[in-house]
């Protein structure tokens, strides 16, 4: 059994040391998603403590899969809520809970990496590159994509879309199994 | 707009639904695309598993001062939340009165029933200025609250999963996964004014069946509905037309019969 989802077991049977342990691991990104998407420190401080009380307080909700996928979709939810919080912000809609029974399975998100993940990215043209970045860690519509970068709204979904799809294919090439 | 580029346009959307970039009301339009393609599926997954690998690279390094004063804070939080859960069952032991549960039982039932309506009465295939329009106008049902974005999301996670069991009719699938049971069809024939479609069940070893949901298809002749929650004892399920309101017994010929073996 993967070594998270045993932890996540012991978490139900509320074992502290099983939760300090997933509290070490995943930390880094939680906090990091967070800052990333607000910017301030302090306020990443908050949202991690939330994520994670939301690990203890309701472990069910995490029902199989990849643990960091579903961490990091509640962090990046927490953050979307901040930025909708502080101001008049399109209201996007993103998949909390869908299982990755895909391709890029499970075993291979759990072995992804920062460097890895960052690396192919920077290999998408740049014209792809930022729409996805700022869709996923902006918080923003696509038609607010178009907006601000005074690109056609047909033009920004064409490339989120071939974006997705190169880095979804680079990310599964040669991951260590 | 012709079927291709319609489609293609579609296959878009679902790429920025797989990334969290589409606003709700073409999120409830793209969800019931997915259940009812499969190709649209597979590539939502595909995509999907690209978009949460995305994090990944948000992964920050955060200083031991940081990071120590965050877990202190955090373990106190638990400690904290233990001491009261344990004070809060003593409180409640055999004090809860029955009518509470099923009042909350009501609830969740009304609320599985407006995503439902929601899912079944976006087009896919027609106008899609149309159809998002229409979905527009059920942004507040869907808005309601968590409760029912995760009622919709089970709904599809349900109906794209690998490991759930397609029954083919001549209008669609009947999908079963776990205990949950849908229709997802998309060649319904119009209904007669003041007619509607009604779902039956029969379980296991009876020799009649029961009656099940009720429900309109869009114009396009599509329909996502939740009908059981209790697959595993059924055998069979039926449609059949109905007057509004629904039926005691089926009242005409079945427009399907599926035994579930």
């Amino acid at each position: 059994m993967d070594p998270v989802v045993r932890l996540m077991e012991r978490v139900r049977a509320r074992d502290v040391a099983a939760f300090e342990s997933l509290y070490d691991s995943y930390h880094r990104l939680v906090f990091g998603i967070s800052l990333r998407m607000l910017g301030d420190p302090m306020v990443a401080e908050d949202i991690t403590q939330t994520v994670f009380m939301k690990v203890w307080t309701s472990p069910e909700a995490f029902r199989g899969g990849s643990f960091v996928a579903w961490v990091s979709r509640v962090a990046r939810n927490r953050a979307l809520d901040v930025l909708r919080s502080r101001g008049a912000r399109p209201e996007s809609e993103f998949p909390a809970d869908l299982p990755l029974d895909g391709a890029l399975d499970d075993e291979v998100l759990e072995r992804l990496d920062a460097e890895r993940v960052r690396d192919a990215l920077s290999s998408l043209p740049a014209e792809q590159r930022a729409p996805i970045e700022m869709g996923f860690f902006g918080g923003v519509t696509h038609q607010e994509i178009a907006r601000q970068t005074g690109t056609p709204l047909g033009t920004v979904k064409t490339r989120i879309r071939a974006g997705l799809r190169t880095l979804r294919n680079r990310l599964g090439e040669g991951v260590p199994k | 707009m012709n079927d291709a580029t319609s489609r293609e346009h579609m296959m878009e959307l679902v790429a920025l639904y797989a990334l969290g970039v589409l606003p709700r009301e073409e999120a409830a339009l793209v969800t019931a695309f997915i259940a009812n393609d499969s190709a649209a599926a597979e590539e939502y997954r595909a995509l999907r598993a690209g978009a949460d690998a995305l994090a990944f690279s948000a992964e920050e390094p955060v200083d031991s001062g940081r990071s120590a004063r965050m877990k202190e804070r955090l373990l106190a939080r638990v400690a904290h939340e233990a001491a009261a859960r344990g004070t809060t069952a003593r409180r409640r032991g055999g004090t809860t009165p029955g009518w509470l549960l099923g009042t909350g039982l009501a609830a969740a039932a009304a609320l599985v029933f407006s995503v439902v309506t929601v899912v079944q009465d976006v087009s896919l295939r027609g106008d899609l200025a149309q159809a998002q329009q229409r979905a527009a106008s059920l942004t507040a049902q869907l808005a309601e609250g968590e409760r029912v974005g995760q009622h919709d999301r089970q709904m599809v996670t349900d109906l794209v999963a690998s490991d759930a069991r397609r029954y083919d009719v001549a209008q669609g699938a009947v999908v079963v996964r776990g205990d949950r049971l849908y229709f997802a069809l998309s060649k319904l024939p119009g209904l007669p004014k003041g007619k509607v479609y009604q779902a039956w069940i029969m379980p296991k070893g009876a020799k009649a069946v029961q009656p099940s949901v009720t429900f309109v298809p869009n114009a396009d002749g599509i329909a996502v509905v939740a009908v059981s929650s209790d697959a595993a004892k059924l055998g069979a399920v039926a449609l059949s037309v109905e007057p509004e309101g629904g039926s005691k017994a089926p009242t005409s010929r079945p427009t399907f019969v599926r035994p579930l073996s």
